[in-house]
């Protein structure tokens, strides 16, 4: 059990990180090395370097100034996270717990570009199993996506209904050797999607090639899992593609804290820091008030 | 005040708005709509979609866990 999990090891989690360590907190952080910042190759606006820096070099210094405190990294890929009495993180080999959760998994991806994903959510779309699955009780279900994130999805899914698909929508399945197996278990349909259809309800997917199928209900889970995603299966409020918190940020969800990119706003490595560690001294005092 | 909070066992969302409802000393009527097919199909009539928890107060309609809205109807 870890006093703060902190998904995300890009400047606002690694920051957030530096505060709890030093406040003697227990602290890991899950990350993979996928931070916008890598591909910067000069920060010139970042406070106390006279030379200009590589974002890479940056990432490595605040890595390791995060490990000397104390902190624990993992590198793996969290796939979901569920709150009962403390937070229950996934990843693609292990289940972490922690007495408070730190969003800091920066960018969220681009919406994923298909005619009537928007209007057919909530009637046939879904982007949580775990809360709409029993609607869909023996129905034709597809899960939008290509990575373990899909596969754990479909996996939820098996509860309620055996005919499921994983649709990649052009790309290639890319799973870890964990969930190859199981995907094993799935149809998988690689066409390119071009949009979704129905009356009321989703009733088709159309495919790009001019062919289509019937289906009840579409669960997204493309690519890998981002804050968003969790944001929706734990009841986080966002507001267009951000995950909402206040001026500490705090989200609405007790000991759950978001910073850097994913709460949108000036995306700068400067203020992700800033907020890194509003959100360290936050879960600090969280975890003193249990 | 009359309450219904449209729910399933397995949805986090909805142990949250109904913890939330408590601490309020708001007394709901929990509908398990996995189980009962009467109020799951009462739900998606009320509020036009399959997403649980749908929380009727008076008649007003919330999808999802939405704090400022449960505040300003209760």
């Amino acid at each position: 059990m870890y006093d703060v999990v902190i998904i995300g090891k890009g400047p606002a989690g690694l920051s957030a990180a530096l505060y709890t360590v030093r406040a003697n907190l227990n602290t890991l952080i899950i990350g993979k090395n996928d931070s916008a910042l890598l591909k910067t190759e000069k920060i010139e606006n970042y406070f106390g370097f006279a030379e200009p820096v590589r974002g890479e070099d940056l990432l490595k210094a605040g890595e390791q100034q995060a490990v000397r405190l104390g902190a624990r990294i993992v590198e793996t890929e969290v796939i979901s996270v569920v709150k009962n009495d403390f937070f229950e993180i996934m990843t693609n080999d292990e289940v972490f717990l922690g007495k408070a959760l730190i969003l800091a998994t920066g960018q969220p991806q681009k919406k994923i570009n298909i005619q009537g994903i928007d209007e057919f959510e909530g009637k046939g779309v879904s982007y949580c199993s775990t809360c709409d699955g029993f609607f869909y009780n023996n129905l034709k279900v597809g899960v939008l996506g290509f990575k373990d994130y899909a596969v754990h999805e479909a996996m939820e899914l098996t509860a309620f209904t055996k005919d499921i698909t994983i649709y990649t929508n052009g790309s290639k399945l890319d799973i870890s050797n964990k969930y190859k197996d199981e995907s094993a278990g799935f149809k998988v349909n690689e066409k390119p999607i071009e949009r979704l259809s129905g009356t009321e309800f989703l009733q088709n997917i159309h495919f790009k090639d001019s062919t289509s199928e019937s289906i009840d209900g579409i669960f997204v889970a493309y690519g890998s899992a981002s804050s968003i995603d969790f944001a929706r299966k734990l009841g986080i409020l966002t507001d267009n593609n951000s995950i909402l918190v206040d001026k500490s940020q705090q989200t609405n969800l007790d000991g759950l804290f978001a910073a850097g990119d994913c709460t949108g706003g000036f995306k700068q490595v400067s203020t992700a820091v800033g907020q890194g560690a509003l959100a360290g001294r936050k879960a600090i005092e969280y975890i003193r008030s249990l | 005040m009359n309450v219904k909070v449209y729910s399933t066992p397995t949805c986090p969302w909805c142990s949250m708005a109904k913890k939330y409802l408590e601490e309020k000393n708001v007394t709901y009527e929990d509908l398990d709509v996995s189980r009962n097919k009467d109020a799951a199909s009462d739900m998606v009539n009320k509020s036009g979609q399959r997403g649980v928890p749908v929380i009727d107060i008076d008649g007003n309609i919330i999808v999802g866990f939405d704090k400022d809205r449960i505040d300003s109807l209760i």
